[in-house]
C-alpha cells in the first residue's frame, strides 16, 4: 500500500510538471506569434516591399557598374601615364545634375496648380506645396522644379506674413498661383503616383491639372551649396 | 480514510480539468494567432523573396561601398599633383554632402518628439504624423541645416516621407515613436526652431512631448542607396 502511494505521487507528480512544461512553452510560442505578428505584413504590403527591394538592387547593382567602370578607366589612365582629368570632370557632372546645379531635360509631368477663387480660405498652402513635392519624390522624381525654383535637397518651401497678406517662398523666392510643378522621371510611375484613386494628390486636388510632357527642360539652382558645418567623417584605415 | 481519498481525488481532478481547459484556450489562442498573422502559403513565399531580396541588396550595396572606397583612393592617387584638380575634387565631396552621401559630423539640433501616450482621451492630435515630420524638417531645412535624419534615415532628394496604415515610413524604411531628427548646422538655429508659432510649438500645444537641445557634436550617417540619374539629361 505504502510502495503503491509512492508510485502514484511520483506519476502525479511527473503527468503535473510534464503538464506545466507543455503550458510554458505554449504561452512561449504565443509570445513569439505576438512579436513576429507585429512584423507580420500582409499580402500587399509584401508585395509592394518585394518590388521596393528588387528596383533597390537594381539601381545599386547599376551604380556599382557605373563604379567599377570608372575605377577601370583610372587605373588605366595612371598606367599610361596619361591625364585623368577629363574622368574627373565627367564624375563631377554627374554630382551637379544629380544635384540640381545644371539644366536638364527629360520626359515627365506637369502639374498646374491653382488657387481656388479669390477667398484666402481657398488659398494653396506651402504645406500642400511641400505635400506634392512629397508625393513626387515618392514617384521616383529626378528633378523637380516649382515655378523655375529647382528643388534641391535641402530647399524650403515656406510661409510669410506681411501685414496680413500671406506670401509663399521657395528657396527663399517668392512664387505665386499658377504653380507650374515639372518632374522629371518614370513618366508612366509618376502619372500613375499622382492619380492613384482617392490617395493620388492630384485625385484629390479638383485645381490640380496633370499633364504628361516629354523633353521637358528644368533649370539648374541660382544659388551655390554651402557646406560650412558638416564635415565628413573620414574612415579609419584598418 | 475514505472521504481522504475522496477529497485528494476531487482535487486532482479539478486540478487536472484546469491544466487541461488552460492547454486548450492556448492552443485555441494560438492556432487564432497563425491564421489572423495571415500565415498563408502565398505569403510566406512572398516573406521569403522579399528577405532573400533584401540580402541580396545588403550585399551588393556593400560590394558598391567597397568599390566607391577604391575609386576615391584610386582618383586621389591619378590627380594628386593638379591644383585645379584638387579643387574639383574638393566640390565633388561638397555636393556629395549635400546629396547627403557622405557620413558627417558637426554641431547643430537634436530634436525627440514622441507620442503622446499618456492622455486618456485616445484622438489622432496625440500622435506625431507624417506631416509634421515634413514641416519640422521643412523648417530645419530653412533655417539652413546641411545634414538631417529622422531615426537614421538620411534625409536626400529623393527622401519622400509618407505614411501607410498607422505606420511611417522615411526612404521607404518604417520609423516609429520616438522620432529623433538630427540636424546638422548652426546650433543657434534652436531659437528659431523653437520660437512661438513654430511647428514644435504647435505640438507641445498638442500635448507631443518635444525635446529639443543643441549639441557640438552630431554624427549623421549617410544613405543607405543610390541616387539615380536614369531619366535627366544635362544640358546647356
Amino acid at each position: 500500500m505504502k510502495k503503491g502511494k509512492g508510485i502514484m505521487t511520483v506519476t502525479i507528480g511527473l503527468v503535473c510538471f510534464v503538464l506545466a512544461y507543455v503550458m510554458f512553452m505554449q504561452f512561449k510560442t504565443v509570445e513569439e506569434t505576438n512579436i513576429t505578428q507585429i512584423e507580420n505584413m500582409r499580402e500587399t504590403e509584401l508585395s509592394e516591399k518585394l518590388a521596393s527591394w528588387k528596383e533597390k538592387y537594381e539601381e545599386t547593382a547599376l551604380k556599382l557598374q557605373e563604379t567599377n567602370t570608372k575605377l577601370q578607366e583610372y587605373k588605366q589612365k595612371r598606367e599610361s601615364n596619361q591625364e585623368a582629368s577629363e574622368l574627373l570632370n565627367q564624375e563631377l557632372m554627374q554630382a551637379q545634375t544629380i544635384a540640381g546645379l545644371t539644366n536638364v531635360r527629360g520626359d515627365g509631368i506637369v502639374i498646374t496648380y491653382t488657387d481656388n477663387g479669390n477667398s484666402e480660405i481657398d488659398k494653396i498652402t506651402y504645406l500642400q506645396l511641400i505635400e506634392l513635392v512629397n508625393e513626387l519624390r515618392l514617384a521616383g522624381a529626378e528633378a523637380i522644379s516649382i515655378n523655375d525654383q529647382r528643388i534641391m535637397n535641402m530647399s524650403d518651401i515656406i510661409n510669410i506674413d506681411i501685414e496680413g497678406e500671406e506670401f509663399i517662398l521657395v528657396n527663399k523666392k517668392r512664387v505665386t498661383s499658377p504653380y507650374v510643378i515639372k518632374a522629371i522621371g518614370d513618366q508612366k510611375y509618376l502619372e500613375s503616383a499622382l492619380t492613384t484613386k482617392t490617395i493620388g494628390f492630384v485625385t484629390r486636388h479638383s485645381n490640380a491639372i496633370l499633364e504628361k510632357r516629354n523633353n521637358i527642360t528644368i533649370n539648374k539652382y541660382n544659388g551655390e551649396i554651402k557646406i560650412k558645418y558638416a564635415t565628413e567623417v573620414v574612415k579609419e584605415e584598418k | 480514510m475514505k472521504s481522504k481519498k475522496k477529497q485528494i481525488a476531487i482535487t486532482l481532478g479539478i486540478m487536472c480539468l484546469l491544466l487541461v481547459y488552460a492547454i486548450f484556450t492556448q492552443l485555441k489562442t494560438t492556432q487564432n494567432l497563425a491564421s489572423t498573422a495571415g500565415s498563408t502559403y502565398r505569403e510566406n513565399g512572398l516573406r521569403d523573396e522579399v528577405l532573400k531580396w533584401k540580402e541580396q541588396y545588403d550585399r551588393i550595396y556593400a560590394d558598391l561601398e567597397n568599390a566607391e572606397e577604391q575609386l576615391e583612393k584610386e582618383r586621389q592617387v591619378s590627380i594628386s599633383y593638379d591644383d585645379t584638380s584638387v579643387q574639383k575634387q574638393e566640390e565633388l565631396k561638397k555636393i556629395n554632402t549635400y546629396l547627403g552621401l557622405t557620413d558627417v559630423e558637426g554641431e547643430g539640433i537634436i530634436i525627440t518628439l514622441r507620442d503622446n501616450t499618456t492622455s486618456l482621451i485616445s484622438s489622432a492630435n496625440n500622435l506625431v504624423h507624417d506631416g509634421d515630420l515634413r514641416a519640422v524638417v521643412n523648417e530645419l531645412k530653412n533655417n539652413g541645416a546641411e545634414a538631417i535624419s529622422i531615426n537614421d534615415q538620411r534625409i536626400v532628394p529623393t527622401t519622400a516621407i509618407t505614411c501607410a496604415g498607422t505606420v511611417i515610413q522615411v526612404n521607404d524604411e518604417i520609423v516609429g515613436s520616438p522620432f529623433v531628427i538630427k540636424a546638422i548646422g548652426d546650433k543657434n538655429m534652436i531659437n528659431n526652431v523653437m520660437r512661438s508659432g513654430g511647428w514644435l510649438d504647435l505640438l507641445t500645444d498638442y500635448g507631443i512631448s518635444v525635446e529639443v537641445k543643441k549639441s557640438d557634436n552630431i554624427k549623421i550617417n549617410k544613405y543607405n542607396g543610390v541616387l539615380t540619374d536614369k531619366y535627366i539629361e544635362t544640358i546647356e
